[in-house]
């Protein structure tokens, strides 16, 4: 059965690499989005270089675009860089995938809440995944569901609670001492 | 009486007679603007009356909250002017508008990183309603101009623009020139996809215009650029369906 690829798949200029920064930035997130969901549903724990330009993951025949070697070393080390992969060895010919468990992502959350004074605060789900005060977190963009995973381990552990908004679909959580 | 010449008494009486006209009309003006203040006190109370018995259809109804926004608006009434005071207490429309006004500032946000803070109209609510949910009350895109004046107002930095039928709305602050414009005008007619070439043909520019152009477009992050075929293609987010869409 093929994979259920996301619209922006099929965007040619998705394989460029942009040349604008704040461009770039989101493309990379989308980029990782996909590598994650990709591998963890092909089973994939690892990503060889010289086998990559040809996977179907970055080479898309269908619109006959592909990502450069150079541009899915790029791809891989933001990933890399957002903790979700490792070189396996010092040649960085190969790397291997990371998925952060839930529990890892909630320590990392409840770390940043503290050290930015959020304790007793109350933040939107948004501000944290997508605001402007976390865009150089990991967690930064992190998919929705791990992300709700994550919160409902630190409700667990009593360190914060999740609300919904009475009015509009979002989602709310402060956190606690 | 004599009616030859004025004399000193014949000013005095013309005086008199000016005066007492004076006051006879200054009463007529004071009649004239109670009786307007009162019919306005009528028709206000009217409307308030026809608020309270539609509020629901107000609160639920786009097309109907339109209708009754026109109404008040001949009136010189502005139910969205102030968030305190029987308006919005009665109709919690002034918290409408400003929730909306929220809501549309954050996706506009999350959004600019794709498409340089301009965004199609028709996206714009789609985004909205995504985030509002299903259980909300419903907008209409009558909803969001209003809203978006409010934030105008409030010195926001947004506009709508507009090209051929098809609203945008800008929300950052970067000046379009005319060059700007136009080439992304073009992109609107060409299913947001050009090239340099398409650009150099329709408007028979010098190359180093179209280059400068596209730049700008490109460094503000509204248009993406494929550079694996033949000729480079700038790819316009905001002019394409569902870029958005995962």
């Amino acid at each position: 059965m093929s994979y259920a690829w996301p619209r922006y798949y099929s965007l040619p200029p998705f394989f460029t690499i942009q040349p604008v920064m704040q461009t770039q930035k989101k493309q990379l997130q989308l980029w990782c989005d996909l590598v994650l969901a990709y591998t963890r549903s092909k089973n994939i724990h690892m990503i060889d270089l010289t086998e990559a330009e040809d996977s179907e993951l970055f080479n898309n025949k269908k619109i006959e675009r592909k990502l450069s070697r150079q541009s899915i070393v790029i791809v891989l080390e933001y990933l890399i860089e957002r903790g979700n992969a490792k070189w396996v060895d010092k040649t960085k010919e190969k790397i291997q995938i990371v998925w952060r468990k839930p529990l890892e992502w909630a320590n990392i959350i409840y770390k940043w809440a503290t050290d930015n004074g959020f304790i007793n605060q109350i933040c939107t789900v948004y501000e944290l995944r997508e605001g402007d005060m976390t865009q150089n977190e990991e967690f930064f963009g992190l998919d929705i569901q791990v992300f709700m995973q994550a919160l409902s381990k630190l409700e667990q552990k009593g360190k914060a609670k999740v609300f919904q908004s009475e009015s509009t679909n979002e989602s709310g959580v402060k956190f606690f001492a | 009486m004599r009616s030859r010449g004025i004399g000193i008494t014949g000013i005095s009486r013309l005086q008199v007679q000016n005066n007492k006209l004076n006051v006879v009309g200054k009463r007529l003006t004071e009649q004239r603007i109670n009786d307007v203040k009162i019919q306005f006190r009528d028709f206000k109370t009217n409307l308030e009356e026809f608020a309270q018995k539609y509020r629901k259809n107000i609160r639920k109804d786009p097309k109907f909250r339109t209708h009754f926004q026109k109404m008040c608006a001949s009136i010189g009434v502005d139910p969205l002017a102030s968030n305190k005071g029987f308006w919005a207490e009665l109709l919690g429309v002034g918290n409408f508008y400003s929730e909306l006004g929220v809501q549309l500032i954050n996706v506009c946000g999350v959004t600019r990183s794709q498409n340089g803070g301009l965004i199609a109209m028709s996206q714009l609510k789609q985004g909205v309603e995504k985030m509002r949910g299903s259980k909300a009350q419903k907008i209409s895109f009558d909803d969001i101009e209003r809203a978006i004046s409010k934030l105008k107002i409030l010195g926001s930095g947004f506009e709508i623009i507009k090209f051929g039928q098809t609203k945008f709305v800008k929300s950052v602050p970067t000046e379009l020139n005319q060059d700007h414009t136009q080439v992304f005008a073009l992109a609107h007619r060409k299913n947001g996809v050009l090239t340099k070439s398409l650009i150099l043909k329709e408007f028979s520019w010098q190359d180093k215009r179209a280059e400068s152009a596209l730049r700008t477009l490109l460094s503000q992050g509204m248009a993406w650029i494929d550079t694996q075929p033949q000729e480079h293609e700038y790819w316009f987010p905001s002019l394409i369906e569902n870029w958005l869409e995962k």
